[in-house]
């Protein structure tokens, strides 16, 4: 039987420590790498036990510009199968609408799916909207903060975690998931899968030649998003006060301090 | 950021926290350098305290207190300690520093 | 695993790279393997690279990420706010400055470029072993086999203490190194230090910097930022502390030094990497196995000539040399015939350079070095220099500043020693 899977991987600039040029008051870009998402690692990781358990393929799709092969030979690297590079100029400055749109139709034309994984949400834009809006593309059955995935043949109990309670529900195939951030750890790279990456190379690279999509629906033109400013929120000093004395005393001072400071 | 004159903040030390926040790191969630501390409460000199460059070992009384978080993989540490109580390993994966300008 | 490859080796620093490049270019079948991301995103060091070697192991510098150009060296002994600095201006063009992430980058790539396969982001654990032979390498759970390995991992060389074939790392065997690298004005830069477009400084100091502990200093000018860092040995460090290292290198930053230099400047970056320290410690008691070649900073084979440090151009001409010895082993890998690799580096200037050179580490450990000797000289010529109205007389000033310091037969005995060792 087994489970073909595609997931959606984002290469984002790693700006764990965003440093701001204290003279110009923006964000120092120069020489910024890039890092698969995080929060896709953990989509990655739910698709490869899937696949484990199931049997099966898992497709890694990326929208970007060509330096994120890198991010999907990491992905090989952990064992994904087959990597698709979604790369065009007109497919630049896209919002989430046409992003979503070229996801979209590249998933269609991939074809044979059962499942789609996707990250929560990226650590550089963080709408959250990409799953929701490929899955009403595609017109497919869609679950956020999933936490595992049972395959039943001829569709999928997926579980997903609230705050307060787990729910499951039961859908038809094929279907899009996204997998709750921190829900799993993401497996580390082997040297046999990443020899594998490099040797056989299993990455195609798209363009709008092979999707034929129209230049009105996808990159700047086909997004309906202005962004009419970006400001920073500034940076609050910290105190660091290290509270001296025992436990008791140091806990009363703490107290003390947030009273003064106005926090509780 | 402080509402120091210019002139005299920049005859100021930059704290430590806010030199590394200058570098990148992709954090492994899994510690690559394991401690165990109950050997830190006989060690002398605690050198990996004032040696670690990137101040991961602090002293809390007789305690060491350690993050990994912004270790730079120099290994120092596990040279200096006296006690072998230092478990250290590269992180996988290409994680952990990423030095750019250096 | 079905691959298989002639040479693995382990570490893409300018060791392996070279290694990887000269024999990829013969046409051997060569997996080179970095845990970084990157070739060159754990690579980290002063700031100037001697040109020729790394000519010669690269076929040419092409488009080596070259900085500028050093044409002028500064040395100054430092005793607090005092410091004594002699500067040579030369027709230079023998080293250059750069970032060693960059260039580690580019001979990766020179690799690359001649076929060698690059695998990043794996870590190598250990050696294969079979038959008391080497027989390729263990990453996890996955072992890759080939004919023989080159050990380039460099100075934390896990995979050869792992493998039984070095001792431990201890106090003796290294330094740590530490830097900031500051982004300031490229005009600013040529301005400070009457400089042309690509032309650059090194200075070096030592004295009161490193609180009295063996260890120094030193700055180089990058095409628009600085990097100024600290060594310290970690033989002395242990019980000789003060402050935080961190703190050292800060205060040296906004001390009377370099403040001027840096103050307009942004920090760009903040590393730290370990140094060979006592060359006949960290040597490996051999530097080929059956099935191995051991290259670079992993073999000790930096030098460190008391003003400056070589290490890439070593490194880098080590991983040649092992190339060719695996060249001319003709597919006969075992230890007696790839022992033609330690012959051609002693034969070399970087055998040569460790012979020459191999006392100063003894000098280093001289803590009067650092504190008497800098207090001695700064001493002497504040009272040649600084007089309201009557000089002195140089013995008499050369007897005051020393009054209280150092003895002179003590002098004598530690001027020998520096005769001696050099
Ligand atoms: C007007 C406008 C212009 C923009 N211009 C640019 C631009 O020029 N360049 C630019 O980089 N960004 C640009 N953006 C941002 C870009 O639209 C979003 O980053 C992108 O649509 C994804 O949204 P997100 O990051 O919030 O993803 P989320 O919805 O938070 O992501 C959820 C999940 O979707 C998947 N996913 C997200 N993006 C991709 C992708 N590209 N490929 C595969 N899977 C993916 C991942 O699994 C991810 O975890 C622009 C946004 C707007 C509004
Ligand atoms: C503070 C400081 C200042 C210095 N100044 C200078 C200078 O100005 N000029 C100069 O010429 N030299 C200088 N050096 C020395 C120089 O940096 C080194 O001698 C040189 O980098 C050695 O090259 P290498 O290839 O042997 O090792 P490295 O450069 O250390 O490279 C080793 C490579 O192997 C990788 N690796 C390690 N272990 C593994 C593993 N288990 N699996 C996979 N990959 C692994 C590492 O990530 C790294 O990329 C300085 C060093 C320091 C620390
Ligand atoms: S040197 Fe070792 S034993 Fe001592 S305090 Fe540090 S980690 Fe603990
Ligand atoms: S390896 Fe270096 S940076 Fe990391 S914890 Fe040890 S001393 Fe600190």
């Amino acid at each position: 039987m087994g489970l073909d899977i595609i997931v959606g991987i984002k290469y984002v600039p790693n700006t764990t420590n965003v440093n701001i040029d204290p003279k110009t008051g923006t964000l120092v870009r120069e020489g910024v790498p890039s890092v698969v998402n995080p929060h896709d690692l953990v989509a990655v990781e739910l698709a490869l036990r899937l696949r484990d358990r199931y049997g099966g393929s898992v497709t890694a799709i990326s929208m970007a510009p060509p330096h994120a092969v890198a991010g999907l030979e990491h992905v090989l690297g952990m064992g994904v199968d087959r990597a698709i590079l979604v790369s065009d100029r007109v497919f630049a400055g896209a919002d989430t609408l046409a992003t979503s749109y070229v996801l979209a139709k590249t998933i269609e034309k991939i074809g044979r799916y059962d499942l789609i994984v996707m990250g929560q949400e990226t650590i550089d834009s963080s709408t959250g909207h990409i799953g929701a809006q490929v899955a009403s593309w595609l017109d497919l059955p869609y679950v956020y903060y999933a936490i595992d995935v049972e395959y039943t043949g001829d569709g999928f109990i997926v579980t997903r975690e609230l705050e307060d309670r787990v729910e499951r529900y039961r859908l038809a195939k094929p279907a899009l998931i996204s997998a709750k951030m921190y829900s799993l750890e993401p497996r580390q790279v082997t040297l046999r899968d990443k020899l594998r990456a490099v040797i056989e190379r299993p990455i195609e690279t798209w363009s709008n030649k092979d999707l034929g999509l129209d230049p009105n629906c996808v990159g700047l033109r086909g997004s309906p998003t202005i962004v009419s400013k970006v400001e920073f929120t500034p940076k609050v000093p910290r105190k660091n006060i290290i509270f001296e004395g025992d436990l008791r005393e140091a806990v009363r001072k703490l107290v003390q301090a947030l009273v003064e400071e106005g926090v509780i | 950021m402080s509402s120091q004159a210019p002139e005299e903040r920049k005859r100021r030390k930059i704290r430590l926290e806010d030199l590394l926040n200058n570098n990148i790191w992709d954090v492994d969630p899994r510690p690559h350098i394991k401690l165990d501390t109950s050997k830190c409460r006989d060690c002398n000199y605690k050198p990996c305290v004032l040696l670690c460059p990137t101040g991961c070992y602090t002293t809390h009384g007789d305690d060491v207190l350690f993050s990994y978080e912004g270790c730079v993989e120099c290994g120092t540490c596990r040279v200096v300690c006296p006690e072998e109580a230092i478990t250290w390993e590269y992180p996988r994966s290409g994680r952990g520093i990423h030095f750019r300008f250096s | 695993m079905g691959d298989r490859f002639d040479v693995i080796v382990i570490g893409a620093g300018p060791a392996g790279s070279s290694a990887a490049y000269n024999l990829a270019k013969k046409g051997f079948r060569v997996a080179l393997i970095e845990r970084g991301r990157k070739p060159g995103s754990k690579n980290m060091f002063g700031g100037r690279v001697y040109a020729k070697p790394l000519e010669e192991a690269f076929d040419g510098l092409g488009k080596a990420p070259i900085h500028r150009w050093v044409v002028k060296e500064r040395l100054s002994i430092v005793n607090k706010e005092e410091y004594v600095t002699v500067e040579y201006t030369g027709r230079g063009r023998k080293s250059f400055t750069t970032y060693l992430t960059d260039l580690t980058d580019w001979m990766a790539g020179r690799a690359v470029d001649a076929g060698a396969t690059l695998i990043t982001e794996v870590v190598v654990d250990r050696l294969l072993m079979r038959d008391g032979r080497v027989a390729g390498i263990v990453s996890g759970d996955d072992e890759l086999e080939a004919d023989v390995v080159v050990d380039a991992e460099g100075v934390n060389r896990l995979v050869l203490e792992r493998s039984g074939l070095v001792e431990r790392l201890t106090l003796r065997h290294v330094a740590l190194g530490v830097k900031e690298v500051i982004k300031v004005d490229k005009g600013d830069i040529e301005k400070f230090f009457g400089l042309g477009e690509d032309e650059g400084l090194a200075w070096v100091f030592m004295g009161s910097v490193s609180d009295g502990l063996p260890g120094g200093g030193f700055f180089y000018t990058n095409r628009d930022s600085l990097s100024l860092g600290l060594v310290i040995y970690l033989e002395g460090a242990v019980q000789g502390m003060r402050r935080h290292i961190y703190d050292m290198v800060e205060e040296l930053r906004i001390g009377p030094l370099f403040s001027r230099y840096v103050e307009n400047g942004r920090i760009m970056e903040y590393s730290a990497h370990m140094i060979p320290a006592d060359p006949r410690a960290i040597r490996p008691p051999r530097l080929v196995w059956d099935g191995l070649i051991v290259t670079g900073d992993a073999a000790g084979l930096l030098i460190n000539m008391g003003y400056t440090y070589r290490g890439v151009d070593t490194a880098a001409y080590s991983g040649m040399l092992a190339a060719k010895a695996i060249e001319e082993a003709d597919g006969d890998y075992s230890a007696s015939r790839l022992k033609r690799y330690e012959e051609m580096l002693r034969n070399s200037y970087v055998g040569r350079d460790l012979e020459k050179f191999r006392g100063v580490h003894d000098l280093y450990m001289n803590p009067r070095l650092f504190n008497e000797y800098p207090a001695l000289l700064t001493g002497l010529l504040r009272r040649l220099y600084e007089f309201d109205y009557e000089g002195y007389k140089f013995s008499k000033a050369f007897s005051e500043a020393r009054r209280g310091l150092v003895s002179l037969p003590r002098i004598f005995l530690d001027l020998l020693e520096v005769y001696r060792k050099l």
